[in-house]
């Protein structure tokens, strides 16, 4: 038998029904009852996060009116402890919780060494937004993938 | 003298069962998904490749179904209309999901679906394979191969020209071969 053959035949022959391992109708249920697939949400953190965050552009957005030359590596700098302060408070938060992903690790380290290369290159042009502009991308994406791995949306249902 | 067949008479009583989840029965709708889930879960998984996000997609199909019930026309059979809804919702909430970084630049998610593969049981070979494809030629496969979409069905879902989806085929078609001849 060729292979084409026996590849229709083995396509043939797979089964289209899959049974999830979890109950899923729980969370439809609770999304169409209520309306909205809106879930609860702690806003604590992500309130800090906006805030923080907030803090950074306005800091960001000052030291550039400045005109300093080394304005975007101070901060990058000052972008990074931030970051790094909220990213352990995260984890900390999310310990007890496991993680829906198994990845996510491997993802975050794609990201560190993004936000690794975009420092590097504002090292050599710090007078570039556009890169301060990624580098903040980057990290507001870690927080992001941090909470949704440990507390994803039907989780919360 | 013309008998009802059982097929018949199931699709009588889900258009009964579809007429009353539109009018807001909860429970009539919980009958459907009950008759669905699997066949839905099973397109899902093998369009994700991540069993996670395959329950995770399957969710969401069967939200945006309720919120899109007045959109069946019974022109086509339900189980049909409703496979459509699951490809366009589930390759939508990938995208969604998918991180910054990849968003950003476009990159397919390959390697990371040949690990998912592994930790997935109970698959068969081919399934395997599948999963350990590139993930646009995966979504092509499993829509021409397995669920007999069209090629102008499948460009329109993934947004995509007609001859890049006849491309992405052939690709993951050669790849599964190949792997079929290292075994």
């Amino acid at each position: 038998m060729s292979k084409q053959d026996r590849l229709t035949r083995q396509i043939n022959e797979l089964a289209r029904e899959k049974t999830p391992q979890r109950d899923l109708w729980q969370g439809v249920e609770h999304a169409i009852t209520q309306g909205s697939t809106k879930v609860e949400t702690n806003w604590r953190p992500q309130l800090a996060i906006a805030a923080s965050l907030l803090l950074v552009v306005l800091v960001g957005y000052m030291g550039y009116q400045s005109g300093i030359n080394t304005q975007s590596s101070i901060i990058a700098e000052q972008m990074s402890e931030q970051y790094l302060k909220q990213r352990e408070e995260l984890l900390v938060s999310f310990q007890d919780k496991p993680a829906t992903t198994e990845n996510w690790q491997q993802q975050l380290d794609d990201l560190d060494r993004a936000a690794a290369a975009i420092k590097s290159a504002l090292q050599e042009d710090p007078k570039n937004p556009a890169l301060l502009h990624m580098l903040k991308q980057v990290y507001e994406q870690q927080l992001k993938l941090i909470e949704r791995v440990h507390a994803p949306s039907w989780q919360k249902i | 003298m013309n008998l009802v067949t059982p097929m018949e008479i199931q699709e009588c009583n889900e258009d009964s069962l579809i007429a009353s989840a539109r009018a807001g029965d909860v429970s009539a709708f919980k009958t459907i998904y009950e008759l669905h889930i699997n066949r839905v879960y099973g397109l899902c998984l093998r369009l994700c490749a991540d069993k996670s996000l395959a329950e995770d997609a399957a969710q969401e199909v069967f939200i945006q179904l309720w919120n899109k019930l007045d959109n069946f026309d019974g022109k086509s059979k339900f189980s049909t209309w409703l496979h459509s809804v699951t490809s366009n919702v589930t390759i939508s909430y990938i995208r969604k999901q998918r991180g910054w970084w990849q968003r950003m630049f476009d990159i397919e998610a390959s390697d990371i679906d040949e690990r998912s593969a592994d930790l997935i049981t109970d698959l068969s070979d081919l399934e395997k394979m599948i999963y350990r494809l590139p993930e646009r030629a995966r979504w092509v496969f499993v829509l021409h191969a397995i669920e007999g979409y069209r090629h102008e069905q499948i460009a329109e879902t993934l947004d995509i020209a007609v001859g890049t989806s006849k491309v992405q085929f052939h690709r993951a078609r050669t790849m599964i071969e190949e792997w079929m001849g290292n075994e």
